[in-house]
Order: C-alpha cells, then sequence, then structure tokens
C-alpha cells in the first residue's frame, strides 16, 4: 500500500514558447514514506518551484510524477484576504481534505490551540496578524493528517512556541509514515532529523551530504512499561536502538532531535511508558553523561 | 480525491461572503426594470432577461476565478488537484448565473402578457416560461464559458482580460451560430409568429461548448502558474 512518490526526469519552465527558460531540468527524486526531506538553495533557484511540482499545485512541462498521496501544503506567505474566520476557514479546508464538518471542527480547534492561536478562532482572517494567518495556514495543512506534506518556509513569520509545534509536528508526521518536504532559511531547522537533504543547483538537484546536519549527539531514554510490551512503533521508528537491559525494561538511543518527540509518544501511549531517566550520549566519546529524569517534557 | 461537495461549499461561501456579486446582480436588475415592463409580450421580455444573463455569468466567473488570494489557492489545489478546485470555481459561478436567470424568469413570466408580440395571439403560459428558462440556461453555460476562457489560468492580466470577458460577452451574443442567438432569436421569431418555441438545440450547442471551454481552463490550471 505504502507508495513511494516517484519525480522522473522533470522539467518546468514558466510562459509558452521555446525561448522561455527552464527553472528546473532533468530532477530524478524518490520520497519514500517516513522519509523527512530538505531542499536547500539561493533565492530565485526553483525550490519553490519544485514543491509546487512535488504539491501537484504545477503540473511538468516534461518528464512525470507518480505516486502523489493525499497532500497538504504550506506557503511561505499566506495572505489573510479570505472572508472567514479561522475556524470558519479550517472547516472549510478540514472537508476539503476530506474530513467530516464535525471532524474537521474538532481538528481546526485543537490545531489552533497547539498553536497557540485558540482566541483567534473567531477572528476574521482579514484582521489577523501575519503570524497568526501563519499559523492558519500551518493548521490547515496539518488537521488532516496528511499523507504528503509540503512546506515552503513555513516556519518564517512562527513564534517560537509554534516553530517548534510545527517542527514536533513533522517529526510526529514522519513517524507516522508520512513524507514531509521543506525549504528553510534555516541551517539549524530540525537539524539532523532530514533522511536526506538536496540543493538545488543549476536547475538540477545536488545530494547534501553530512555537511549541513552532524548527527552528534543522542539521548539514552530508559523506560519501563507494561511487562513484555513493545514500544509504540512510530516511537521506534525514530530510535537508533532498542536494548532490554533487565526485562521490562527499555534502553532507547534517539537522536537528539527526536527525543522530545519519542518523549511524547512514550508519554501519550494508550499504557503509558515510565520514564526511567533520561541521558545524553556523545557519539564522539560515546560517554554517557546523566541528566535528571524531570528534566522538562514537553506536554 | 477530495469529493466536489466540500469545494463547491467552499467556492459558494468565498462569492457569497466576499460581497462581489452584488454589483453584477445590481445591475442585471436595473437592466431588467428598464427593459421589462408589466404588461409587455412575454417572449420579447424573456428573451431580453436571458440575454442579459450571459455577461452575468462571465462576470461572475471572473469574480470567482479571482476571489482567493494565491498563497490560499495553492492550498486547496494540493488538498483537492488544482482543476478539481477549478472546477468547483466554476461550477458555483455558473450556479449563480443559472439561479439568477431562473429567478429573472419567473418574475418575467408572472409579470408579462401571455401574448404574441402584436397582441393578437394568446401563448399558454408555463410552455412559455418553460422556453424562457431554456434561453437563459442556454445564456448562462455560454457566459461561464467566455468567462473561463477570459480569467485565469488564461488570461491572468486583467488589463486584458476585462475587454476579452466584454468582447466574448458581446460576440456570443450576436455572432451567427451561437447557441446564445439561436436560442434569443427562436423566442423573438416564436413572439412574432404566436408559437412558443422550444430552444433544446442551442441548449446541446451551449452544454458542449461550457463544457469545452471548462476542460480547457481545468486542464491549464497546473501548466501556467
Amino acid at each position: 500500500m505504502e507508495r513511494e512518490l516517484l519525480l522522473e526526469g522533470v522539467g518546468r519552465r514558466y510562459g509558452l514558447g521555446r525561448a522561455a527558460p527552464w527553472v528546473l531540468r532533468g530532477v530524478d527524486l524518490t520520497l519514500a514514506p517516513g522519509t523527512l526531506t530538505r531542499v536547500e538553495g539561493a533565492n530565485g533557484t526553483g525550490k519553490s518551484t519544485l514543491l509546487r511540482l512535488i504539491a501537484g499545485i504545477d503540473a511538468p512541462t516534461e518528464g512525470r510524477i507518480t505516486g502523489r498521496p493525499r497532500t497538504a501544503y504550506v506557503p511561505e506567505r499566506f495572505p489573510a484576504a479570505l472572508p472567514f474566520t479561522a475556524a470558519g476557514y479550517l472547516i472549510h479546508l478540514g472537508s476539503i481534505h476530506g474530513l467530516s464538518r464535525a471532524e474537521a471542527a474538532g481538528a481546526a480547534v485543537e490545531w489552533l490551540e497547539r498553536l497557540g492561536a485558540a482566541e483567534y478562532a473567531r477572528t476574521a482572517m482579514s484582521e489577523l496578524s501575519k503570524g497568526t494567518s501563519q499559523k492558519v495556514a500551518v493548521a490547515q495543512a496539518l488537521l488532516a493528517e496528511p499523507e504528503l506534506l509540503v512546506l515552503d518556509e513555513a516556519w518564517s513569520g512562527l513564534d517560537t512556541a509554534a516553530r517548534a509545534v510545527l517542527e514536533d509536528a513533522v517529526l510526529q508526521r514522519t513517524a507516522a509514515g508520512g513524507t514531509v518536504v521543506f525549504v528553510d532559511h534555516d541551517p539549524r531547522r530540525l537539524a539532523g532529523a532530514p533522511d536526506a537533504t538536496y540543493a538545488v543547483v543549476d536547475g538540477n538537484l545536488r545530494a547534501v551530504t553530512g555537511s549541513s546536519a552532524p548527527q552528534d549527539s543522542y539521548v539514552i531514554v530508559e523506560v519501563e512499561g507494561p511487562s513484555g510490551a513493545e514500544p509504540p512503533a512510530e516511537a521506534a521508528r525514530l530510535t537508533v536502538s532498542v536494548e532490554e537491559p533487565v526485562p521490562g525494561k527499555l534502553r532507547l538511543t534517539v537522536p537528539d532531535s527526536h527525543s522530545d518527540t519519542v518523549l511524547r509518544i512514550l508519554l501519550t501511549a494508550r499504557s503509558p511508558w515510565h520514564v526511567i531517566s533520561l541521558g545524553e550520549e556523545s557519539a564522539a566519546k560515546g560517554v554517557l553523561t546523566p541528566r535528571p529524569a524531570d528534566t522538562e517534557v514537553p506536554s | 480525491m477530495t469529493a466536489l461537495r466540500p469545494l463547491l461549499r467552499y467556492q459558494a461561501a468565498l462569492l457569497m461572503r466576499s460581497q462581489r456579486w452584488l454589483p453584477p446582480v445590481i445591475l442585471y436588475a436595473a437592466f431588467l426594470a428598464i427593459g421589462v415592463q408589466t404588461g409587455q409580450p412575454i417572449l420579447d421580455s424573456l428573451g431580453y432577461a436571458a440575454a442579459a444573463v450571459l455577461p452575468v455569468a462571465a462576470w461572475f466567473v471572473r469574480i470567482c476565478a479571482t476571489n482567493e488570494p494565491p498563497a490560499a489557492r495553492s492550498c486547496v489545489g494540493a488538498a483537492a488537484g488544482p482543476a478539481r478546485a477549478h472546477l468547483a470555481c466554476l461550477l458555483t459561478a455558473f450556479g449563480a448565473a443559472a439561479l439568477l436567470g431562473v429567478a429573472a424568469t419567473v418574475v418575467v413570466t408572472v409579470l408579462s402578457s401571455p401574448t404574441s408580440t402584436n397582441h393578437q395571439t394568446r401563448l399558454p403560459v408555463l410552455p412559455a416560461g418553460g422556453a424562457g428558462l431554456v434561453a437563459a440556461l442556454v445564456c448562462a453555460l455560454l457566459g461561464t464559458a467566455v468567462g473561463a476562457l477570459t480569467t485565469w489560468p488564461l488570461l491572468r492580466s486583467p488589463g486584458r482580460a476585462v475587454p476579452a470577458m466584454l468582447l466574448g460577452a458581446v460576440l456570443a451574443l450576436v455572432v451567427t451560430g451561437s447557441p446564445a442567438r439561436a436560442a434569443i432569436s427562436d423566442l423573438v421569431t416564436g413572439s412574432q409568429a404566436g408559437t412558443v418555441p422550444a430552444p433544446l438545440l442551442p441548449l446541446l450547442g451551449a452544454g458542449a461548448m461550457a463544457a469545452a471551454a471548462v476542460a480547457v481552463a481545468c486542464a491549464l490550471t497546473t501548466r501556467r502558474g
């Protein structure tokens, strides 16, 4: 059932006529379910064009794209010039994403709350600040749990708390088997998390290896759970290794960038896991530095 | 693939709440108030009311196609597919024009005198109203076609799109072979001859033309950026 999104020999140019320059040409790309992909490149190199092709908003001029699942897109700037309230707009978009109206209404409230914009649910879109509009744009993309999430500078304009929520939501989406592609000007955005990073250079994609995302630290999470229980699959996907030093106790090694997400999954699992200890491990030295177990855990 | 219903609901809400539908509706009402008077021959008045639906339909398409900021259109396009989203937009505009045409037909049918142009022959009211309804639908369909071909994604700069739309609407009413012209002259000649026409052939023609125009516009949504 899980299909890959495939771009084969994809090219795009704007305008008709043969004189129009190619923005992208000969792009081959495979996006597997459960992966996070970062796209880099200088301004005007065609990052946004690539993202619009992936999201299905534009069709390639040549080549083909196959296997696109249920998709959501967050643009860089989301204009508020729509004659709806924030919640009203999100209910419309939720229905378009395939939710029932009741589900859409519930998800709209939930996501506005998570992004810290609950008090604007009944505010007309035209009266929203730039940051709150962007939260609405993020909420419309996340509320229906899309299988493919395309983020074009989605973080710009968000406050710090909402940025963290979006980072977390991205990791949860990939942990749940979704595909996420993003562009962001901040090189630290989701550092270490992407499964692949590409740069758009001269209208084509070049794989970026290791440079921007050194994976330098891991967190060791020791948890106790219902006897004989397996850790939730979503958490297991994000861990590097799972050991069972004592029956009933698990020791998970998690990349630092994923640790908050793994903890949240464990703590909100149907039969919750008890976190015994958290520790940091430096990959270089392999030293386990204890960290108090009451370290702030995102709720 | 998203169902069309939520898209139609979204587009209809956008149109209603934008209030940009007011100018064409007011202009249409004024046009009827000037041209249609109580006791005039029914088929003549129905032809007049139907003809004016054509530019109004094109105008509604223009409103619907330009109502959404591009970023918002992209969000819906990713979720539902841009072609489908644009189909919903065009159907909403057609629906609004058809609704206006039906309302005008009912009002004109009630107010007019059910007679031929020279007031010598009596005409059956309901069949006459039905013929007017078909003519109004023909004009709504053709106006939708004109609107679809003279706005985004085919023509994007208003400087070219608006004159093209107006010219298209006039040509659709006067060019020989146009279903709208055929439907309206059916009503006018019927009024002179004292018979109620059934402009079904123009309806078929207008339906085919509208379907073709809508198909072209929807197919281009992902190609013109």
